[in-house]
């Protein structure tokens, strides 16, 4: 019989033990395990998602006739003029490729767009993400850029089986080239200034002295294209005030990003087209 | 242990039920606007709750074996390094077994005091870890502490209920929680 004082601490002993075996389980075995309990949970968050969609579909089913008739004129008028502005952009894509044959250029990076639904929200002070419907069935990839029709969403971080996980550009583990309108030089962008109660905020660091920003007079912040991750010219929120940094070189300051990511129920991936570039 | 003794899966079972209505509520506080036009952003983080019956009336092995699963549960949806959870909830797991003898650990009023202590715990731990990510850590804490704050408030709410619901599924299931013996309805 072992004595009492070891009795006691069994359950220390216990878990010493089971973290020592964790602490040496090969990376493969601890991954495989993580998608294994993730997929296991998965069902849940997209089960309750489509459930939500039912509930739409059968608010908007009472809804007069005349408001559906008017939301449907409505949407023909913007039909109508997407229908121009696709023309436009076709034009404007076969100059791009005119351009780029004439002064030797490399492409831009190509991407598919893919709508999917947002199944859960998950906005701590910790790390703020989004669960969306679609993953590996649709070819999403780690690290695609996610966006909706106010600018950046985030990045895709996780994919599986039929979800995937995006980091939202307002979480503090999201880190971003970008630059300020009108500007080439990059600064640093990172999420992260989740108050309760206030807009959601970012952070930019690295910027140039010459660029000035108020809450009066904000500048807009975009992406910058560097890194061949985030195509050039997304809308990332807009600098309300800089100030100098510690050491002198640079400006550090906030960035106001739009309030609607908050309650987002559909997203944009853009998946690489060409992913090994 | 004993062929087909599910207690440890009962108890997950009833844990992942619980951990999927966090989310789902999450998932909607996240998206409540104030007339201000603002988020409440508020997070509610119920980990303590998920420890505490496996650790206060479940058998050793079974209890821990809940926990570690509900662990791996919480890490594999979470953006942590893969294990944290897992040592987080394990240690908590390990005083309550260590200490449970000496109090009235089937009232529901101790349940409560030491759900609400383990997911304070939980919650600073948590904290500690995942603050330095954040480019001005200060203002962090401000919104965790409210967070902390609702999370507490629904803990002290809830835990009377998921007490009372685990007690109902092992009595469906016919099966003492401690001993696993088979217990007439």
């Amino acid at each position: 019989m072992l004595p009492k004082r070891f009795d006691q601490t069994r359950p220390f002993a216990t878990l010493g033990l089971i973290l020592l075996v964790w602490l040496f389980l090969p990376l493969l075995v601890k991954s495989f395990t993580r998608v294994t309990f993730f997929e296991l949970q998965a069902p849940f968050a997209a089960a309750q998602s489509y459930v939500q969609d039912l509930q739409e579909f059968w608010a908007l089913r009472v809804r007069p006739r005349n408001e559906l008739i008017e939301a449907g004129r409505d949407l023909a008028r913007l039909n109508a003029s997407y229908e121009l502005r696709l023309q436009e952009a076709e034009q404007l894509k076969a100059e791009i490729l005119r351009l780029e044959n004439l002064l030797k250029l490399s492409p831009l990076p190509a991407f598919r767009f893919e709508p999917a639904r947002v199944a859960r929200r998950d906005f701590t002070g910790w790390w703020q993400r989004l669960v969306i419907r679609k993953g590996e069935n649709y070819g999403l990839t780690v690290g695609a850029p996610v966006v909706f029709s106010g600018g950046v969403v985030g990045r895709v971080s996780e994919v599986y089986s039929y979800t995937a996980v995006v980091d939202l550009i307002t979480s503090p583990t999201f880190r971003l080239a970008a630059s300020a309108t009108g500007d080439t030089r990059p600064v640093s962008y990172q999420g992260g200034l989740n108050d309760s109660f206030k807009p959601p905020r970012g952070t930019v660091e690295f910027v140039p002295l010459d660029i000035y920003a108020a809450p009066g007079a904000t500048r807009r912040l975009v992406t910058s294209g560097l890194g061949g991750v985030f195509p050039p010219g997304l809308f990332i929120g807009e600098i309300t005030s800089l100030e100098p940094s510690t050491d002198g070189l640079f400006k550090t300051g906030e960035v106001r990003l739009d309030e609607r990511l908050g309650d987002l129920t559909e997203v944009t991936v853009l998946v690489p087209l060409n992913p090994q570039e | 242990m004993p062929h087909r003794d599910y207690r440890w899966l009962l108890v997950v079972s009833c844990n992942l039920a619980l951990w999927w209505l966090t989310g789902l509520a999450n998932h909607f506080l996240g998206a409540v606007s104030l007339p201000g036009g603002h988020y409440l952003s508020v997070h509610l983080y119920l980990g303590g709750l998920l420890v505490t019956y496996a650790a206060l009336r479940l058998d050793a092995r079974h209890g821990l074996v809940a926990t570690l699963f509900t662990a791996l549960l919480c890490d594999a949806a979470t953006p942590v390094p893969f294990g944290t959870s897992l040592a987080l909830f394990g240690l908590v797991h390990a005083f309550l077994l260590y200490g449970r003898q000496r109090f009235p650990r089937e009232e529901v009023v101790f349940g409560t005091v030491v759900a609400l202590l383990a997911n304070l715990f939980l919650f600073l731990a948590l904290s500690f870890l995942l603050v330095g990510d954040n480019p001005r850590p200060g203002e962090a804490w401000l919104r965790l502490f409210l967070d902390l704050g609702a999370s507490q408030l629904v803990v002290a709410l809830a835990t009377p209920w998921f007490l009372a619901l685990q007690e109902c599924v092992f009595g469906l299931a016919r099966l003492h929680p401690e001993t696993g013996r088979q217990i007439a309805l």
